[in-house]
């Protein structure tokens, strides 16, 4: 009969999904499962995405988890430095689950809420540790060859990556880093105070650079303006030198007749002697004078 | 099936017409069966119909999508991803659907190193006030080189270069982004001096912040690509005061330094001319002092020879030559006549420091 067969084939498919949903399981990518055979972890977990094949409960059980890399960041505590300065130190740890067989039943059904405590404390053991084995100069130094902070960060991350094996956790850190640094509260006041005063220092020292420095480059501008002129002076001197020493090469024409020369050396200083505001008295004898001398004159004969 | 009851159902409407009253009671039970078989029927070709167009799905232009069948991306390599538009997949629990932001900026705030603030107080300006030390719990700060305390807040953009890895890796991976970036705030903080992160060297800070994010997003393989990074660094306010006046006074310094270049500049141009002018009047002097007693050589050798054929006549005519100007430039000449007796006369003299007026030095006969 038609109306059979069509519900024989319903029935089927209706038998078959549920079968599915009691055999067949997903995996997620970014998941890794673990099946449990009546309570105990059994084969390879699937950490591959797809579905598999397992017996339905309560013969075999699923567990999944995230296999992602997950974020946690542990307290800000307080640590002292292998100097013996307090310093705060908080990390960011970024984990994964790497052995689900191994991280399954080491904390109650899976929990990553379990796994972070004792990755908290697994943390704060390991930082006072690496803290404790270095200067404050390792965590800040302008001299970046000085600066360890790579170094403590793997120091740490090594220090709990050795632990986590040793307990076989099935955990693993895929990174890990120094989220924030600080100092205590009563510190942060001292460093404020000499912070200010070498602020303080710092003005000081500004103004009294300036003021010499300006001094320093007044100065020498005075200087070298000096030494300027001075040069200048000499080279005008030695121009003037060199004129004398060309004017030497012409006296010879004078030393055919030192007479008429002196002469006429004579009559051109007059010339200039007299040239301005000069008084002059003459008597008849002086020439062109001695023209007057046998002049009638109007002078009364007394 | 619902093929195999549509007779029945198109039957079912002329069916109260040849009513049969045999029984009544058990026929309109029978009637009633029939009509919520039928809209039961109708319903489950919805949902049959709902279950299968469910699958269809739209991806946004700033978004990629993956299909998860059974759990596994759908495809191989990029095909992995799909661009923007309508898909279909097979509904839930066959596929899932996992959308992805990408080309959008992403953005993450460090403020790990920034005191107590939100951005409302930022926008109004009424912050809390800060007290003289700083708690650690609430308030964030960096520690330079110099063991200086600053506060510095970052804001990184990216974009996310490689989803699979952004999505299926990391629970929380813009959470990863910004623990890299706080970490490169204080890491950068611990090699600089505190001058240089304010001052100095602001956008050396800022990219050695930016170098030692991607360092480690790269490192942490995230599958972003950073575009841009903001930093800003600030004083603690509880010593802004001090922090400004060394500002002003490293202002105030290099005024008095530019005034003192000026001057230098001003002193030396100054210096220069002189000195060029000095040289210039002694190249003149020579000159004309070679120039004048290379004439006066001309002149004493063309005068020579009518010196030499008559002396006497010659100083003579020279002197007498040259009394001429002489006598025309002086301003007062007094001509003094002999006495008829013979005898020399005296003369009186006052002279006088005055510019001599004309006739101020008579003469007394």
């Amino acid at each position: 009969m038609k109306r059979n067969a069509m519900t024989v084939v319903i029935g089927a498919v209706l038998i078959v999904i549920f079968a599915l949903l009691l055999f067949v399981f997903q995996v997620r990518q970014s998941e890794v499962a673990v099946v449990t055979t009546f309570g105990k972890p059994t084969a390879q977990p699937y950490d591959k995405p797809g579905a598999y094949f397992k017996w339905p409960w309560p013969i075999q059980k699923v567990y999944k988890f995230d296999q992602r890399v997950q974020n946690f960041e542990d307290r800000f505590s307080e640590n002292l430095t292998g100097d013996s300065n307090p310093l705060l130190v908080m990390v960011y740890v970024g984990w994964k689950i790497t052995d689900a067989r191994a991280f399954f039943p080491k904390f109650a059904g899976g929990s990553t809420l379990a796994a972070q405590n004792m990755l908290e404390s697994m943390l704060r053991s390991a930082k006072s540790a690496v803290v404790g084995k270095h200067p404050l100069a390792d965590f800040v130094n302008a001299d970046a060859k000085q600066l360890k902070f790579d170094a403590i960060e793997i120091e740490i991350e090594q220090a709990v990556q050795s632990q986590l094996q040793t307990n076989n956790c099935g955990i693993g850190i895929a990174f890990l880093g120094i989220k924030k640094l600080g100092l205590p509260e009563n510190v942060t006041q001292t460093v404020f105070q000499r912070m200010t005063s070498e602020r303080q220092i710092l003005i000081s020292r500004f103004q009294y650079e300036g003021e010499a420095e300006a001094q320093k480059i007044k100065s020498a501008a005075d200087r070298q303006a000096a030494e300027t002129i001075a040069n200048a002076d000499a080279a005008a001197t030695r121009i003037r030198g060199e004129g004398e020493a060309e004017a030497a090469r012409v006296l010879p024409v004078f030393e055919q007749n030192p007479e008429l020369a002196n002469f006429l050396l004579r009559i051109s200083a007059l010339q200039q002697s007299l040239n301005q505001r000069a008084t002059l008295i003459f008597d008849e004898r002086t020439p062109p004078f001695d023209l007057f001398q046998h002049l009638p004159t109007n002078a009364p004969s007394r | 099936m619902s093929h195999d009851h549509e007779p029945d159902h198109t039957h079912e409407h002329p069916a109260p017409a040849p009513v049969t009253p045999d029984d009544a009671g058990s026929q309109a039970l029978a009637e009633a069966l029939h009509s919520s078989f039928a809209i039961v029927k109708v319903v489950m070709v919805l949902m049959v119909l709902a279950f299968f167009s469910s699958g269809f799905f739209t991806v946004g232009p700033q978004e990629k999508a993956v299909i998860l069948r059974f759990g596994r991306p759908v495809g191989e390599g990029e095909k992995v991803l799909l661009n923007s538009g309508w898909h279909w997949s097979y509904p839930y629990p066959i596929d899932e659907v996992v959308k992805i932001p990408i080309t959008e900026i992403q953005k993450v705030n460090s403020t790990v190193g920034w005191y107590a603030t939100t951005a409302e107080q930022e926008l109004s300006g009424e912050e809390l006030p800060s007290g003289p030390s700083l708690n650690p719990a609430v308030d964030g700060y960096a520690i330079t080189a110099d063991r200086n305390i600053i506060h510095t807040r970052a804001t990184l953009y990216y974009h996310i270069e490689d989803p699979i890895h952004f999505v299926f890796n990391f629970v929380s991976a813009s959470n990863t982004v910004q623990n890299a970036l706080n970490n490169a705030l204080f890491y950068t903080a611990a090699h600089f001096n505190v001058d240089d992160v304010l001052t100095r060297d602001v956008a050396g800070f800022r990219d050695a912040v930016l170098q030692r994010v991607s360092d480690l997003t790269e490192q942490d393989q995230l599958g972003i690509v950073i575009d841009q990074c903001e930093v800003q660094s600030i004083p603690p306010r509880q010593l802004q005061d001090v922090f400004t006046r060394v500002t002003t006074a490293r202002e105030n310094r290099n005024k008095i330094l530019n005034d003192a270049r000026s001057y230098e500049n001003q002193v030396l141009s100054q210096a220069g001319a002189q000195a060029s002018s000095i040289t210039n009047a002694a190249a003149a002097d020579r000159a004309r002092f070679v120039e004048s007693i290379t004439a006066e050589a001309k002149r004493f050798g063309d005068l020579l020879p009518k010196y030499e054929s008559n002396p006497g006549l010659f100083a003579q005519m020279t002197l007498v030559q040259a009394m001429g100007p002489i006598l025309t430039n002086a301003q007062d000449k007094i001509f003094l006549p002999e006495r008829a007796d013979g005898k020399p006369r005296e003369l009186r003299l006052m002279l006088n420091r005055e510019p001599p007026q004309p006739k101020s030095a008579p003469a007394n006969p």
